[in-house]
């Protein structure tokens, strides 16, 4: 067993217990995207971000890939790792605003504006469906291609793989698709969610239904391209 | 081959070797790596070759083909032993030469290196500075062995650290060998590599262990790594080899990039060499211990050089870094432990071996021990690859050994460690250069590459560069790091076009330091520092991009439009009329210059040329079009009155009144004329023209030519009163009283700065405006005997001409500070002096002055050398001790810098006007207001002594300020960027003949005809000249004003190109 303390809360985990799963086994709230119970941590998205070690050495690590230590002091929502979670979850919004997820991290963790160029991507990158083919599935049909800003997920050459069943698992686990906003079309916005923040949506008649998170409005920047 | 095995027989073949290397044997030493290979090394080994077979040369000279000699600049590069000569820029023409040179002990004089500055001419490489500085301990091999060769190896001591280390060490005594050096790892991290091995050989065993050598190298700029397996990769093995042994690995492997063919391809050879002598593979020398290395080809990944994704990528996965822990020492390539270092860590071990552990500790610093080899690249006169022990300085690195800057720019930063390095200023260089002093500073190690960066290179766009770099090379899979270097991308490309805002830079270091935070692995981590530390270092820069849009370093391109033009305080099109010349259209290249500025023919003879600093001519390497030259041609052939100003119909009511008749002053005149204002200018001397009168000598620029250009400014809106000064004659209260509803004052800067040395008021001793002015406005010649000018300026060198020009001067001599070289004047100012014969000593500082019956009868003097640089990128001047001496003269000018008099200043504060500690007036920079209402001032009172075009610019915009004011509109202009409008065809010429053409000269009359008299000195250009001078131009304005048809005509006819 190792002993470790989160947030001044002494612990014993079983060694190749992740600092994740012994925040949240205390109760500590820590947000996740590319983390799933079943697949293999990846600590893309980073939003899990805590904060170990003591003066000098303090230092971020995404708490799903780190091992617990032992007597490791872990901090979930420090100074430190609040500012970097937000600045990211502003990064997630100026790149996916249309995400009812994205838009829902935003609101609990108090973000309100995003101050970057408004860009509409449907991938974080976030690698769930990548390891879901691959470790559930067990067929390896989908992959990342390129990287940096070239990296994407799909098939080599985009040729459909043989080795696809169209089992859906990679859409099923997708953290940002699976409840996006269909903006323009309110019969069909599942948006809503975040009625607790102020929305220019709301004055607007067509949108009676619908409240959109982003000021200005996702909606109507959208119908622009 | 002989397979070795054991070491009794390693001991033979050393002794067998090296008894039948002779030193004393003739030698030719060619460098035969990529950088020499790409300057035409490969053509001059096959003559080399040749000519030996030829002659039968065999016998009596050694041909010899190594590593890298350092100095790529200067390459392809030859030594010769035992001379230890070192040739430079060898071609197959010559090399047949210094082969019979060598052979008869003599030299190929004008083949030695010879340094540019000093013209000293050096026979030996180690004299040469470059090189003086450095301690090459690891390149000092490199340049004898040939690397294909492991005899050669073998007689320089090579594997002799292997004999040592299996004949009487243990691996814990390698081990601690290792960790008593001190050796960090080279790669740039810098952990201590002792006791990374130690965490190794503590690992269990049972699968094998790796040990790698990590060659990946990426960084831009940057190829020790490279050089150092091409050179010498034997090094590189042995070194593999004990660390294998001390650790007990048993496997090696050897990431190497695949675009470094010529390493691999030596490397291959070395390992086979290796492995057939039994110094590799199954029991090693007869002993029990086992190790092989092979070599695995990167793809070419910036991100493959961090440790775990470089793992991966060996493994034959995506190069992708993972969460450490497991460390790779616990969990490696496979699973099994492994080690990786840096190329140069490994090519230290047998050094280290060698020497002995404490010995190898005392070079560098505590903490840091040893060498490090460098890239020095960038805006350096001496680019290529050095060595020097850790704790050197910049300072010494940039200007002793890569000789300072490359041109007469100042240098700014230097840019250490890649795209993950950061950038450190000038004002920092006297930093040691090891591990901590660099991280503390922003910056890193890295595995060494080290950019010089003078003013000619823009921050904005340096950060840019690197964000643009990791944007790609970032694997992508942090969030933080993908989307935060794209991100931060945006912003400093908003930033470089003038879209940028001040609160982007706030999210620009927002963002920074939360990707240095967030992200995995040791690339996002330090993805921030371009951005952080030109941030933190060079806001000011930042800040000019954003608020005033304009670039210093003239890079930006949507910022700068063509440099000539940004370049002009004025912002005269320089390119349009020099496209105009080089079509023979001189009017309408008249009416370019004549748009922008009221005094063409003044500036044609006495402007600083700002467009020619700038031109991309020179930038690019070449030499600057004369402009100035050009626009002399042009004012001297147009006339005039075929420039029609634009006049305002209107007629405004509020009378303005300007003091001061010098080129700001009648500027403001001049323009508010013609939107109908009155204008009153009083002028405290008899004659309008100010400073240009004053103080210009009529030799540089003929009182006619002021005149005639006052003259034609002068209308029926401007009343000139002339001999009426300011506080002694009227206050600005009385202006306002009788009726003046906004004030100008451009009074300019009359009084020259003191020695502040006892006796200054001697007779004899004249401050240099006094003297100017009392000869140009009075006629009195105040020189006499022998002169003495002090200061280096302009204004130093017109009181030495004038001097020299009076009726009883003996001989002029100009004392400055610091060399010819730091002279703050004109180059051209200073050559014409010295053709006339006036004595410039340099490296002079004055002392004490010593009069006789109250007259100023000598000066007593010490030289100087230069010491460290300064934070002006100068080197100050260090007296040195003991060495006084005195100077007889009958007349001394002090020139050391001007004030704007003090007289004024009285005055200025009576009427409620503030000044500033350097007895200027102060105001508001963007609405040219005092702190009066109403009141404004420009020019030369402003900025403290200045250039004539600067005048006219602020002269320029007083105009408008004052225009503004007098109808209640709001003051702050906001900043346009000026971009070339006009479109003008450009004339068709063959490129290669315009790039064969220099700069034109300037005409000047000859010595004799001008050396005592004033008649001006320099000529107009001649037709054929100007137009082939102003053909060279190569028209930065195309790129803005080229229309869409022609652009996309070049693309498809020229393949692209344009």
């Amino acid at each position: 067993m190792i002993t470790l303390k989160i947030n001044g809360l002494e612990t014993n985990v079983e060694k190749g217990t992740t600092l994740l799963e012994a925040a949240r086994f205390l109760g500590f709230p820590v947000p996740t995207l590319c983390h799933m119970d079943g697949l293999h941590p990846f600590g893309a998205c980073r939003l899990c971000l805590v904060e170990i070690g003591e003066g000098p050495r303090i230092k971020l690590v995404s708490s799903c890939t780190y091992p617990a230590e032992e007597g490791l002091h872990v901090r979930t929502a420090s100074r430190r790792v609040m500012r970097a979670r937000k600045m990211i979850i502003e990064l997630l919004l100026a790149s996916s605003p249309q995400s009812k997820t994205i838009q829902d991290l935003a609101s609990a963790f108090d973000v309100k504006q995003q101050r970057f160029r408004q860009e509409f991507e449907d991938c974080i990158l976030c690698g769930r469906c990548v390891h879901m083919c691959e470790e559930q599935m067990m067929a390896k049909a989908i992959g990342f291609r390129g990287r940096g800003e070239n990296r994407s997920i799909g098939t080599p050459f985009d040729v459909q793989s043989e080795e696809c069943r169209l089992c859906g698992g990679c859409m099923y686990v997708c953290p940002v698709c699976m409840l996006r906003c269909t903006y323009t079309e309110p019969e069909k916005a599942i948006c809503g969610g975040c009625a607790n923040l102020s929305v220019p949506c709301i004055e607007k008649e067509q949108f009676d239904d619908v409240m959109c998170y982003m000021e200005p409005c996702v909606a109507c920047e959208i119908t622009k391209d | 081959m002989i397979k070795l095995s054991s070491l009794e027989e390693l001991r033979d073949l050393f002794k067998g070797v090296r008894n039948s290397s002779d030193d004393s044997r003739l030698q030719i030493i060619i460098c035969g790596e990529t950088g020499c290979q790409a300057s035409g090394a490969n053509d001059i080994i096959r003559v080399a070759k040749k000519y030996v077979l030829q002659n039968q040369l065999l016998d009596t000279i050694e041909l010899r083909i190594t590593g890298c000699h350092g100095f790529c600049e200067m390459g392809p590069t030859a030594i010769t032993k035992p001379q230890g000569a070192f040739y430079h820029k060898v071609s197959t023409n010559n090399i047949s030469r210094i082969i019979d040179a060598v052979i008869a002990d003599d030299y190929v004089e004008e083949l030695l290196y010879r340094d540019p500055k000093t013209g000293i001419k050096y026979y030996k490489q180690e004299d040469i500075p470059f090189f003086q500085k450095q301690q090459r301990t690891i390149f000092k091999k490199k340049q004898e062995i040939d690397p294909i060769r492991i005899y050669d190896y073998f007689s320089n001591d090579g594997y002799n650290a292997l004999y040592k280390v299996f004949s009487s060490l243990s691996p814990e005594q390698v081990i601690e060998e290792v960790k008593v050096s001190g050796l960090r790892g080279r790669g740039g991290a810098g952990f201590p590599t002792g006791l990374k091995w130690e965490l190794l050989a503590n690992q269990p065993s049972k699968d094998g262990k790796y040990v790698v050598c990590n060659a990946d190298e990426g960084d831009p700029g940057a190829y020790m790594d490279r050089s150092l397996l091409e050179g010498n990769p034997h090094s590189i093995i042995e070194g593999m080899i004990i660390g294998a042994y001390a650790t007990s690995a048993n496997m090696g492997v050897v990431y190497v990039r695949h675009e470094y063919p010529l390493a691999i391809k030596h490397l291959i050879i070395a390992l086979r060499q290796a492995r057939d002598m039994g110094l590799l593979g199954e029991n090693i020398l007869g002993s029990d211990f086992s190790f092989d290395i092979r070599i695995v080809k990167g793809a070419g990944a910036f991100v493959c050089g961090e440790e775990t994704a470089l793992i991966r990528s060996i493994e034959g996965k995506v190069g992708e870094p993972r969460q450490r822990p497991p460390y790779p020492v616990q969990k490696g390539i496979r699973g099994k432990p492994t080690v990786i270092n840096n190329v140069e860590t490994w090519a230290n071990i047998a050094f280290i071996i060698n020497m002995g552990a404490a010995e190898y500790a005392k070079i560098g610093t505590e903490g840091n021990s040893g060498t490090k080899i460098f890239s020095l690249v960038g805006k350096i006169k001496n680019t290529g690859l050095i060595e020097v022990p850790m704790g050197i300085s910049i300072n010494e690195i940039v200007f002793d050994i890569g000789g300072g800057s490359a041109g007469d720019s100042k240098i700014k930063a230097v840019q250490t460690g890649g795209p993950s390095g950061g950038c450190i200023p000038v004002s920092k260089f006297d930093l040691p250069i090891d591990y901590d002093s660099l991280a503390k500073a922003g910056s890193i190690m890295g595995s060494g590459g080290m950019i010089v960066m003078d003013e000619h290179t823009c921050m904005v766009d340096v950060a840019k560069y690197f964000m643009n770099f990791l944007k790609a090379e970032s694997c992508g899979k942090c969030y933080t790091c993908r989307k935060g270097t794209q991100r931060m991308y945006e912003i400093l490309d908003d930033i470089s076009k003038g879209k940028g805002t001040l609160e982007d830079l706030d999210l620009l270091e927002e963002l920074a330091l939360v990707v240095k935070d967030s992200t995995m692995c040791g690339l996002g981590q330090t993805a921030s520092n371009p951005v952080l530390s030109t941030l933190h270092y060079f806001r000011a820069e930042y800040e000019r991009h954003i608020i005033q849009k304009r670039c210093d370093a003239f890079v930006c391109k949507e910022l700068t439009g063509a440099p000539c033009q940004t370049g002009c305080p004025a912002g005269t099109e320089a390119w349009r009329y020099v496209a105009h010349i080089a079509r023979g259209e001189y009017e309408q290249a008249y009416i370019a210059i004549r748009e922008a500025n009221p005094f063409p023919s003044v500036c044609a003879r006495v402007c600083d040329h700002k467009c020619e600093e700038h031109c991309r001519a020179e930038t690019t390497g070449g030499e600057a079009i004369a402009i100035r030259s050009l626009k002399r041609f042009i004012t001297d052939r147009v006339d005039p009155s075929i420039y029609k100003p634009e006049r305002s119909s209107e007629i405004q009511k509020a009378p303005v009144a300007i003091i001061g008749a010098g080129p700001a002053g009648l500027t403001t005149a001049h323009y508010l004329s013609l939107q109908g204002y009155k204008v009153t200018v009083f002028e405290a001397e008899g004659n309008p023209g100010g400073m240009l009168f004053c103080t210009i000598p009529s030799y540089r620029l003929p009182r006619e030519t002021i005149n005639k250009e006052i003259d034609s400014l002068l209308d029926e809106n401007i009343t000139l009163k002339c001999n009426v000064a300011l506080g002694s004659d009227f206050t600005i209260d009385q202006l306002f009283k009788d009726g003046f509803k906004a004030v100008m004052i451009a009074i300019g800067a009359h009084k020259s700065k003191p020695l502040e040395l006892e006796n200054e008021d001697a007779d004899g001793i004249y401050p240099s405006i006094e003297f100017l002015k009392a000869f140009n406005v009075r006629g009195e010649q105040l020189a006499r005997g022998r002169v003495g000018v002090i200061g280096g300026g302009n204004s130093a060198i017109d009181a030495a001409r004038t001097a020299l020009r009076q009726k009883d001067v003996e001989s002029v001599t100009i004392l400055y500070r610091r060399t010819r070289e730091e002279m703050p004047a004109f180059a051209e100012e200073i050559e014409a002096a010295d053709q006339e014969g006036i004595h410039i000593q340099t490296l002079v500082t004055p002392l004490k002055i010593i009069t006789r019956n109250g007259a100023f009868s000598s000066l007593q003097c010490c030289k100087n050398r230069l010491g460290d640089i300064d934070s002006s990128g100068r080197r100050k001047p260090v007296p040195i001790k003991d060495s006084e001496y005195s100077i007889e003269l009958d007349t001394l000018i002090v020139a050391i810098s001007e004030d704007s008099g003090v007289d004024v200043i009285g005055p200025a504060l009576s009427s409620k006007i503030d000044v500033t500690d350097r007895n200027t007036i102060k105001i508001d920079d963007h609405t040219l207001l005092t702190s009066r209402p109403g009141v404004f001032a420009a020019g030369d009172v402003v900025t403290g002594p200045n250039t004539v075009i600067d005048a006219i610019a602020a002269g320029k915009k007083a105009a408008i300020m004052i225009d503004r004011y007098l109808h209640g509109e709001e003051l702050d202009l906001s900043v346009e960027i000026k971009l070339p409008q006009v479109y003008i065809e450009p004339i068709e010429v063959e490129t290669e003949d315009i790039s064969t053409i220099d700069r034109i000269g300037i005409p000047r009359i000859s010595v004799e005809k001008r050396r005592r008299n004033f008649t001006e000195v320099e000529a107009a250009l001649s037709a054929i000249a100007a137009t082939q001078e102003a053909r060279r131009c190569l028209r930065c304005d195309l790129e803005f004003t080229q229309p869409k048809e022609i652009v996309e005509e070049c693309l498809v006819n020229e393949g692209g190109r344009r």
